[in-house]
């Protein structure tokens, strides 16, 4: 427990302004996340976890005086705009409850992206590999050349996943990851996350869903923008 | 390299560009056209007065210059000056040949007194000669009127017998010729001799030497007598065709070279009452176009001791009033201007400083015995001005017009520029979420800017260079398009009608299964090419569609060169706004928090 996590929030706040009115969403939070663990955030709607994981993944700014993220020991927040996309292509792959694929580019393309936006350390030609081996292991091999809206809720998340990880980042954060998919094809996304999180990657997923939540190894519960409790889950399997 | 990955998907998976493309092409082309036709015409009038009036004028109002000559001298010794011609200017009635009956039109001219050598030098005068040989239809006119007018004279050359086989062919011809050609030339020569053949052509010189119609033109003179040169449009005898010639309507019977005209001008006294007005029968001896309408429905030319003496501008002798049979001078000839040309490569404007220091050293140094002197330069009623000066209090309408156009197009330009801007602005704002999600992966802002930069940099280059070969080619044809207007082809109405038509039963079947976008389509198809075969047909009810009236505009044509200069400016500015359209929205898109944008809706 004393190692040292390879991401952490320290006090976060945020506040969003709305017209005159303030909104504060997290009130302080702290988390921990240890590398190799699959952490779940676990909250009631509208508890702030969206908005915690966007601080993680570098997509969206604490308040001032709000904390600061720790990504390996250093701030995230104190980096400056080319350094904060670097983290966010290469460090963080970020996984959102509609996909967000973009529509005009095949799938195969959409997982590629990341590699194209910063310059990368691998050659091209195994940047595509990659991709199109991720694509393959998550069942996409056959559709590769298809746009998204061709394609099911799962297929889309699927490879939104392969997006994510295209970059070998060495955290995953997945928002909501099944929340607009069935039962179903939502265990099938949650079975990928787990094979990946067996696998050795750090995995941070947030939900709602009590039972989805209990799938990784730590829960942390949120409540009104605060953590209220975190746990440790022994997993038989 | 995403982007271009980016910009080529954008570019190829929707209809948006397209409509984008085409409706920077339409702006682009609507622009050229207009401000090509419309600079064209300036230019037009513009170099019109050049051509017509040399580069300098020294006019001095109604009572005119007196010792011009000398001062011409003075002026051409000047190495800047190419040439000078002096000028009598006037309004008179011209009494026209027709109709036949005895009450005869008369026209209101402005009577130019010239001086024909030296006014070919100083303008155009020489090119803008109508009529350089008879054709044959003219010259069997010619040869009818030489018969008929000197009958008496010609009924002495031969006997009765063959007088009257000669007089029936001739009155033969006569009712013919005003509807066809009569080939008059021919029979005459077979019936009579040689030698009389030889006699009844020299009547008219024209008829032995055709190239001396233009030389009469050119000497203002027919049988050494004083000829009038009138514009092309005095006479209503001259119609235009399709192709841009003339042609002289029933057959050629009212060409004027035939005919002579009676010239009317008011004299005016140095108290500026008229005085009684002066006539003179003068043949006409040729015809000019200037191209400027109103020059050509309205002006004549004849010599200038000819208007001189009409308008009491020649030479008389000052007597005494208390004694009028003493005389104390001469009151030398005027001219109320001096056109003068200068060198090649001098401006107009230089030319014009010159002229007024000469003015002055001639003034300076005329004779001390002098009675009447020229006007000093600080008499208003003297000016020296350039041909544009000159222009501007001729054709003042014209100049209020180009400040028309220039307020016009700079509101067709926002117009089109905000056009261009709002089209950017909501295909990038349409974008908004997937600028997120590049954002949320790590893409830069400048990167996400440089993608629809280079997206609208593809549809402005790719619109404004199609909407620069529209608009040229447009241009370039616009007076045929502009005679197809006026007198639309039958056959488009009918395939207008025909695809109406084909597109009511495609709506019918279609509109069947009840989906609405082929109803709406088909509608509006329908109505459009209805409307455009119904259009046609009420055009042709009505006997043709004139837009570019002559009269109106000055000009017979359409001016059909490209104004190259603000083309370019008008593609460049296009390419401009299509940036500066994609750039704002984008910059400010990439700008924005990733979550933010990716919420966008
Ligand atoms: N951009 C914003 N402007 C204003 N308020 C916002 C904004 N984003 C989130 N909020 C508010 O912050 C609170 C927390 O939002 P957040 O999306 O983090 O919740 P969540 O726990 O992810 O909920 P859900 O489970 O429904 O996704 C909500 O009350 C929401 O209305
Ligand atoms: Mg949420």
């Amino acid at each position: 427990m004393s190692e040292k996590p390879i991401l952490e929030g320290i006090n976060l706040k945020k506040t969003y302004q709305l017209a005159r009115l303030k909104v504060p969403v997290l009130h302080g939070a702290s988390v921990k996340i240890q590398s190799g663990d699959w952490t779940t955030i676990l909250g009631s709607s509208g508890s702030g976890k969206s908005t915690l994981l966007h601080l993680f993944g570098g997509l969206d700014r604490p308040d001032k005086d709000g904390g600061d993220v720790l990504f390996k020991g250093d701030s995230v927040w104190s980096r400056s705009n080319r350094q904060i996309n670097r983290y966010r292509n290469t460090d963080i792959g970020f996984v959102f409850q509609f996909y967000h694929l973009l529509p005009e580019l095949t799938m195969f393309e959409n997982t590629l992206l990341p590699t194209m936006l910063v310059h990368s350390k691998n050659s091209i030609k195994e940047n595509k590999n990659r991709a199109k081996l991720l694509l393959e292991q998550f069942g996409l091999g056959h559709r590769l050349s298809h746009k998204p809206r061709e394609l099911s809720g799962g297929e889309r998340q699927r490879a939104a996943i392969a997006r994510a990880l295209v970059n070998e980042p060495a955290v995953l954060l997945a928002d909501e990851p099944t929340g607009n998919l069935d039962e179903e094809t939502g265990n099938e996304i949650l079975d990928v996350l787990s094979e990946l999180h067996s696998n050795g990657l750090t995995v941070v997923m947030v939900t709602h869903n009590e039972v989805i939540a209990n799938r990784g190894n730590n829960v942390v519960r949120l409540r009104s923008g605060q953590i209220v409790g975190s746990a440790t889950l022994a997993h038989s399997s | 390299m995403y982007q271009t990955l980016l910009t080529t998907r954008y570019l190829t998976s929707r209809v948006i560009p397209l409509i984008a493309v085409a409706a920077v092409a339409l702006c682009v082309a609507l622009v050229i056209v207009v401000v090509s036709v419309m600079t064209g015409f300036l230019d037009m009038v513009q170099s019109a007065g050049r051509t017509l009036m040399g580069d300098v004028i020294i006019s001095y109002g109604i009572s005119g210059l007196p010792h011009y000559e000398d001062l011409q001298v003075k002026l051409e010794e000047n190495p800047n000056i190419l040439g000078t011609t002096p000028i009598v200017d006037g309004w008179g009635l011209l009494r026209m040949p027709y109709p036949d009956s005895k009450a005869k039109q008369s026209e209101t001219v402005q009577v130019w007194g010239i001086v024909p050598e030296s006014f070919a030098k100083v303008t155009d005068f020489s090119d803008s000669l109508q009529w350089e040989t008879p054709t044959e239809n003219q010259r069997d006119w010619l040869l009818h009127d030489a018969i008929t007018t000197n009958a008496n004279e010609i009924q002495l050359l031969m006997s009765d017998d063959k007088w009257n086989t000669f007089v029936e062919l001739i009155n033969k011809a006569s009712s013919t010729l005003n509807f066809a050609e009569a080939n008059l030339w021919e029979d005459v020569q077979a019936i009579v001799t040689s030698e009389q053949w030889q006699s009844i052509l020299s009547y008219d010189e024209r008829l032995k030497s055709p190239e001396k119609l233009r030389a009469q033109g050119l000497s203002l003179s027919r049988n050494g007598k004083a000829g009038i040169i009138s514009g092309l449009h005095v006479s209503d005898g001259n119609e235009r065709q399709r192709d841009g010639t003339y042609k002289v309507i029933r057959n050629d019977y009212w060409w004027l070279p035939r005919f002579e005209g009676t010239l009317t001008m008011l004299p005016v006294d140095t108290q500026g009452g008229i005085i009684e007005p002066e006539s003179i029968i003068m043949p006409f001896v040729n015809e000019f176009q200037s191209g400027v309408f109103m020059i050509d429905e309205s002006r004549i030319f004849v010599p200038i001791a000819t208007a001189q003496s009409l308008l009491h501008l020649d030479e008389a002798e000052i007597i005494d009033l208390d004694d009028p049979t003493m005389v104390l001078g001469i009151d030398p000839a005027r001219a109320t201007s001096i056109l003068i040309r200068g060198i090649p490569g001098i401006s107009a404007i230089e030319l014009k400083e010159i002229v007024s220091v000469i003015y002055d050293n001639f003034r300076a140094n005329m004779p001390t015995d002098t009675l009447v002197f020229p006007p000093s330069q600080s008499d208003p009623g003297l000016s020296i001005n350039t041909w544009e000066d000159q222009q501007r209090s001729f054709t003042g309408p014209v100049e209020k017009e180009r400040e028309l156009m220039r307020t016009l197009f700079s509101i067709v330009y926002l117009v089109v520029a905000a056009l261009i801007l709002s089209i950017f602005w909501s295909i990038v704002f349409e974008k908004t979420r997937d600028i997120g999600i590049l954002r949320s992966i790590g893409a830069s802002r400048a990167g996400i800017v440089w993608i629809f930069l280079q997206y609208s940099l593809v549809i402005g280059i790719i619109g404004s260079l199609l909407g620069l070969l529209v608009g040229w080619t447009i241009t370039k044809n616009i007076n045929s398009i502009h005679e197809a207007m006026g007198n639309p082809p039958l056959a488009i109405a009918i395939s207008s009608f025909a695809i109406a038509s084909a597109v009511a039963i495609y709506t019918f079947i279609k509109g069947r299964t009840g989906m609405m976008l082929p109803i709406v389509l088909g509608s509006i198809g329908f109505i459009t090419f209805a409307g455009i075969g119904a259009l046609i047909l009420f055009i042709r009810q009505i006997g043709g569609l004139v837009i570019w009236d002559a009269s109106v505009y000055y000009f017979a044509i359409i001016p059909n060169n490209v104004d190259w200069p603000s083309a370019i400016v008008t593609v460049c500015g296009a390419i401009l706004f299509c940036a500066l359209g994609a750039l704002i929205p984008s910059a400010k898109a990439a700008d924005t928090d990733p979550v933010k944008a990716l919420r966008h809706e």
